[in-house]
């Protein structure tokens, strides 16, 4: 029978969740709501009987101390009432854990036709809202059309006895499960069904995919596994194959450069080879701690001589864009299975984020699917409960406001792992799956979620069909394959493992048959959460929370046994075996056989061609403009500037310091506000050696020079490990590009050679920088399109490409934590000093931002020269001689001497005249560049002969004191004060534009 | 006589279990990390433990009440376990999701035994969000609680959605008398925060961050002592670091966390010993 329990907080009770309803109404639309408080409703579609019912609302669902519940309708007094539910076939997790409950507390397993499902009811109360507003919250604030339906009854058209009615999200399976045999008499025949079925295939691959299904020996083969034209299982598994966000198409193939004001020419084939995997395995050669990279999921680093850490980063930019809570939470949840997948797996030790998101206050004639001021809560809030309740502590991260990403947003995550040296014996990082081995699946159920995720479109779903493009991870599942796994590692019961996300069974078990030779699966063996999947769509289907292992059958029993002790699900549902064949099966008919060798045919090329103007060719100079009179009113602007103000809102609802890892926290100074450079964890508890990590991206400098940009990014992610006394020698980075489509088309793209160019720039820049500063690529991830097609005022469509964006994740160990430092000022009486040499370095710099201007010359890095420098600031730390350090970066020495100030709940007196400087002596200029190689150091006076001696003969200077006096106070060139302000003031300013 | 046994819950969405054990093996006990399954199969017995910890985490995703489902399967399925363990004089504490447990389960405030009903609620922050910050605490001297022996003031992080401490007037009255509140929410200074925010950073009744049931041997709290087990986790260590050494100080390596497991096994092993 089908039941509603209605539960709500005792009315005389706060209701928190209501009030936060209401500020947001206030926060987003400007109107008034008085009252709202949440009625929360759980639907049972299950053979409960009345005292069923009853024991359960009153043992499981109900608080007794906080809490009324009825079968019946709860609501009463309000002026609107607004339900919201899920569609089918999304996500529900709490349905799914009452269900759980239910079960468990009747002592009997529920069918597979049984079902709970939750939805909310919010009740607006004192509010002059009409009809059309109220629907405006319901679409704007409490639900996503693409993943929930929602109802609004007004006061008089609400019936005391029904309520909202009896909803059930259940979904319908539209057909029986069947494979199709698909005739491909031409390549264009081919490239029409690729066009009908969303398979994306490039159209240079369809002669080769022709012609394997033509050859002669192919066809003898398939003829006696009772196949001849290809199914559609196997056209999906190419599809899947070949996809760019599989295969990486863009950055292997080759690229046509032409500098136009040059007229150099290159030809790079294959950026990813020359420009990553070349450079990296060469200083892998010089780092013996640099364990495994560039092909298993993360890669693997060595902490200490016991402990490997393992560091992967990823982006989850259209789901987000989407359903921006669904897809952040997805997002981390799958960011998170890549450590687990990595090797024999490993234990998630950190989470980090980074943000792009469109003006927060946009109010412009564009129409996102989301507000920027949406989609960025959603996403907070989908990384906040992926990581709180995966247990891994969120540790920093980064936000971003620019009006290209109204197009796309882009939503960074990176995951870390720690894992032993050795397994039983053997290395950590090293898996391979041997023929003979099971295949098994262990973790959630597959459904429709997620099948041709990125093209799939929304206009095309009804009430009853799954929404399938966009899942909502669940991490309460995830952490309980996370803990069963590790036991079944430290048992030596795997022998590979490998994770479920982009292409689903395809990909896990496609790629992990090339190891063994070859894989025979049977799909009907797949658990699904509802009946109804065609045989491909179990095949490509990207539902969450599963990992792909090969075991041994010797260990299958006792891995099985650990599986139920946890109560994750896991199945056999095939073996490997060295045929040379990826060989699926459903019901003991074969329904693909295809020839491993295949995959590595000579697919072609693709091919771009790349046109690069240097800036001023462009027509960028730099503003004219005299020394503004009143500095101080500027540096509170900037402090106040959405890119560059308190974001303390973030990080406070992140458990940042589950594991007990903590060292260095995000936020630190005397009001724990003020972000550090980086973090410090210690994985190893009793250990005394640290891992710091940190995040750099500066979109900004790629509209001047994206080689600048991406150097300048790499410098900062140096110097902001150095800053908290990381080692120089021992850094890893992750790259992770985010780019507009490159290829170039009169009239879709017409600047594609320009932003092909852009991406050769960035990867030489990556090349370099990483020789360079000898920094290997533990990891990376390209991810290309960020492009949006808006809506405009007169019903036309702008396409809004994203700025090339190149996030840098860079980690390092720390020899000892106790020698950790941070950046707030400790001690009146402290020497300021500046390390590096400040330039006319304005292009790209917040400075020039707050007055519209780019200007040209962006901040350049000389790493020789950096490299001298960054040695000494190490050997200085590890001598314990400064008290802080900070890195200076965006916004410029005013900037970070500000927060140095505050953070410490000190003052700072500052001489412009004594900067080490390399240009015309402008205040501003000193105050804003953006020069990169800079820190700011601060040291007690005991320690200034030590302190000088070791830096002597390099460019730094004392540019100051910490002052007992709570003002920043800064002298200008001629010797006279430019301005002083006190802490407070230039605090409340950072922390102004936006609270909690 | 050997080392005081601890046990740390584990599963379903647990976490923190690996630092807990770490700050117990720290201050001297044997500390193993058991699966709620484990005891519910059999292949562990509570009994042979003195402390028994459920510690912080998301069990079944805080879904329908954060601790609500964990409290019943410890009740249906280890109920007459726990009843006897307690009976027998062992220690239990419930840090955070471990704490939201013991009072769904009713083995806190438990006025007058283990009566497995709920009395006391904690729910959803006021603040609307999930938190992590840190905050004072002032222990309350008059508590039977032997956790917290020998502490006046403490500073440990909070990390929870739902750690706002509620009940009835009547229940209020009754632990307040029974000096049952351990631990309140404070400013720097050590008075009671009064409700005010971020001090009191959930809207806590009584500024009520941790109670005891009238023996004193069962502790629920939200704030994390397993969190301060090092110094290097305080946010301010930075600055005590460069403090000390212009004074020429040593400090101690630990937190004061520690002393909270401290006392536990402390007591553990004495009435074992006696």
């Amino acid at each position: 029978m089908i039941a509603r329990l209605e539960i709500a907080l005792k009315p005389d009770l706060f209701d928190a969740e209501g009030a936060s309803l209401r500020r947001k109404v206030k926060d987003y639309f400007g109107w008034h709501v008085g009252g709202a408080r949440v009625v929360k409703i759980l639907t049972f579609d299950a053979r409960l009987n009345r005292y069923e019912l009853e024991a359960v609302r009153n043992e499981i669902f109900t608080n007794p101390v906080s809490q009324v519940s009825s079968f019946r309708p709860l609501a009463e007094a309000f002026d609107w009432a607004v339900w919201v539910g899920l569609r089918p076939g999304v996500r529900d997790t709490a349905g799914s854990v009452a269900l759980e409950a239910v079960s468990d507390f009747l002592q009997r397993p529920m069918a597979d036709d049984e079902a709970a499902y939750t939805s909310k009811l919010y009740l607006l109360s004192d509010t002059a809202l009409d009809r059309t507003q109220v629907e405006t919250v319901a679409r704007e604030l409490l639900a996503n059309d693409i993943i929930q339906h929602w109802r609004v009854f007004s006061r008089s058209d609400w019936d005391l006895e029904a309520g909202v009615g009896m909803i059930v999200p259940k979904v319908m399976p539209a057909h029986e499960p069947r494979v199709a045999e698909i005739p491909i008499p031409s390549d264009e025949a081919l490239r029409a069904l690729s066009e009908e079925r969303n398979l994306a295939l490039n159209p240079r691959d369809i002669p080769v995919i022709r012609g394997y299904f033509l050859r002669e020996s192919v066809l003898q083969e398939r003829r006696r596994v009772g196949l001849s034209l290809p199914t559609d299982v196997e056209l999906e598994t190419i599809s899947q194959a070949r996809s760019d966000h599989c295969n990486h198409n863009t950055f292997r193939g080759k690229f046509h450069y032409r500098d136009l004001d040059t007229e150099e020419t290159e030809v790079i084939d294959n950026l990813f080879k020359t420009c990553i995997q070349s450079p990296t395995l060469q200083i892998k050669e010089k780092k013996d701690w640099v364990v495994s990279v560039l092909w298993d999921n993360a890669g693997v680093a060595r902490l200490d001589d016991d402990h490997l850490y393992v560091i992967t980063g990823e982006t989850h930019n259209s789901p987000s864009n989407m359903e921006a809570y669904g897809g952040a939470l997805t997002g981390i949840v799958g960011v998170y299975r890549d450590p687990m997948g990595t090797g024999k797996g490993s234990r998630l030790i950190a989470g980090l984020y980074g943000y792009c998101v469109g003006p927060r206050d946009y109010a412009g004639p564009l129409r996102p699917h989301l507000h920027p001021r949406r989609l960025l809560d959603g996403v907070v809030e989908g990384v906040r409960d992926g990581g709180n309740k995966h247990g891994v502590p969120t540790v920093m991260g980064n936000l971003l406001y620019h009006p290209s990403y109204l197009g796309k947003c882009l939503v960074f995550v990176a995951a870390i792992g720690l894992m032993p040296r050795f397994v039983k014996g053997e290395p950590a990082e090293q898996k391979r799956p041997n023929p003979g081995d099971l295949i098994i699946m262990s973790g959630g159920r597959v459904g429709k979620d997620g099948i041709h995720g990125v093209t799939a479109s929304s206009e095309s779903y009804s009430e009853s069909t799954p929404a399938g493009h966009v899942q909502i991870g669940d991490p309460y599942t995830q952490k309980k394959m996370h803990d069963f796994l590790l036991e079944a590692r430290d048992e030596g019961l795997i022998t590979f493992i490998t994770d479920n996300g982009g292409g689903g069974l395809s990909s896990s078990v496609g790629e992990s048959a090339h190891f063994a030779g070859g894989a025979r699966v049977e799909l009907d063996r797949v658990p699904l959460k509802y009946e109804g999947l065609d045989v491909w769509e179990i095949w490509v289907s990207e539902s969450q929370e599963r990992m792909t292992l090969a075991v041994r059958p010797e260990h299958l029993d006792r891995f099985m046994e650990l599986s139920r002790l946890h109560e994750v699900e896991s199945t056999v549902i095939g073996r490997y075996e060295a045929t040379g064949k990826l060989h699926l099966l459903y019901r003991e008919k074969t329904c693909a056989y295809l020839d491993l060798s295949f995959f590595a045919e000579d697919f072609p090329q693709w091919e771009f061609e790349a046109q690069w103007r240097g800036p001023k060719t462009r027509g960028l100079s730099e503003p004219v403009f005299s020394e503004p009179e009143d500095p101080a009113g500027i540096l509170h602007r900037l402090l106040a500037s959405p890119n560059l103000c308190s974001r303390e809102w973030i990080q406070r609802q992140y458990d940042h310091e589950v594991q007990g890892t903590s060292v260095v926290k995000f936020l630190v100074g005397r009001n724990r506000d003020v972000p550090n450079d980086a973090v410090v964890l210690r994985p190893v508890l009793g250990s005394s050696r640290g891992l710091a990590v940190t995040q750099t991206l500066h979109p900004l400098y790629g509209i001047i020079d994206t080689y600048a940009m991406v150097a300048a990014t790499i410098d900062e992610s140096v110097r902001r490990l150095l800053a908290v006394g990381g080692r120089l020698d021992e850094i890893g980075g992750v790259d992770n590009f985010c780019w507009p489509n490159i290829q170039y088309d009169p009239e879709t793209n017409p600047d594609g050679r320009y932003k092909a160019a852009q991406l050769v720039r960035a990867n030489r820049a990556l090349r370099d920088l990483c020789l360079a500063y000898e920094i290997p690529l533990l990891s990376g991830k390209d991810s290309m399109y960020v492009d949006g097609y808006l809506r405009g005022r007169f019903g036309e469509r702008h396409k809004v490409s994203g700025l090339p964006t190149f996030q840098f994740t860079a980690t390092t160990t720390v020899e000892d934590i106790r020698r950790c430092l941070t950046l707030e000022a400790k001690h009146p009486g402290d020497l300021v000093y500046l390390l590096g040499v400040t330039r006319d370095e304005l292009g790209g710099s917040e400075y020039y931002d707050l007055f519209s201007y780019v200007g040209l010359n962006v901040p350049k890095v000389d790493p020789s020269a950096a490299r001298d420098l960054y040695w000494t600031l190490e050997e200085a730390v590890r001598r314990e001689l400064p008290a802080s350090c900070r890195a200076v970066g965006k916004g410029g020495l005013a900037i970070h001497a500000a927060m140095v100030a505050f953070a410490g709940n000190l003052g700072l007196a500052l001489d412009l005249a004594a900067v080490p400087a390399d240009c015309s002596h402008r205040n501003d200029t000193l105050l804003f560049s953006e020069s990169a190689g800079r820190f700011l150091v601060t040291v007690p006076p005991e320690r200034r002969m030590d302190f000088e001696a070791i830096f002597r003969g390099l460019p730094f200077a004392c540019v100051g004191k910490v002052m007992e006096d709570p003002r920043l106070t800064v002298r200008g060139v001629e010797g006279a004060v430019l301005f002083e302000e006190p802490i407070s003031r230039l605090r409340a300013s950072w922390q102004g534009l936006r609270q909690g | 006589m050997g080392k005081v046994k601890a046990l740390v819950l584990t599963g379903f969405g647990l976490n923190c279990d690996w630092e807990t054990a770490h700050a117990l093996e720290r201050v001297g006990a044997h500390a193993e990390r058991v699966h709620l399954n484990s005891l519910v199969t059999g292949g562990k017995t509570l009994a042979v433990y003195q402390v028994f910890v459920v510690g912080g985490g998301f069990s079944w995703a805080d879904e329908h009440g954060a601790g609500v489902i964990l409290a019943m399967r410890l009740k249906h399925r280890l109920g007459d376990a726990i009843r006897e363990f307690i009976a027998k004089g062992g220690l239990i504490l419930g840090i955070c999701n471990g704490f939201q447990v013991l009072v769904n389960l009713g083995v806190l405030p438990a006025f007058d035994g283990v009566s497995f009903t709920r009395e006391v609620a904690l729910i959803h922050n006021d603040c609307g969000n999930f938190r992590d910050q840190w905050v004072h605490l002032a222990v309350n001297a008059e508590s039977p609680c032997v956790f917290t022996r020998g502490l006046e003031r403490l500073e440990l992080p909070v990390r929870h959605g739902e750690g706002k401490f509620y009940a009835g007037t009547k229940v209020m009255e009754k632990l307040e008398a029974n000096g049952q509140v351990v631990l309140r929410y404070a400013g720097a200074d050590g008075a009671p925060a009064q409700g005010s925010f971020p001090e009191n950073p959930n809207g806590s009744l009584n500024d009520i961050a941790g109670i005891c049931d009238p023996s004193g041997r069962i502790f629920g709290l939200m704030p994390h002592p397993e969190a301060y087990h090092h110094w290097t986790h305080h946010p301010d260590w930075t600055l005590q670091k460069e403090r000390l050494r212009r004074q020429n100080v040593r400090f101690s390596e630990e937190g004061i966390g520690l002393e909270i497991f401290r006392n536990a096994v402390h007591y553990a092993s004495e009435s074992h010993g006696a």
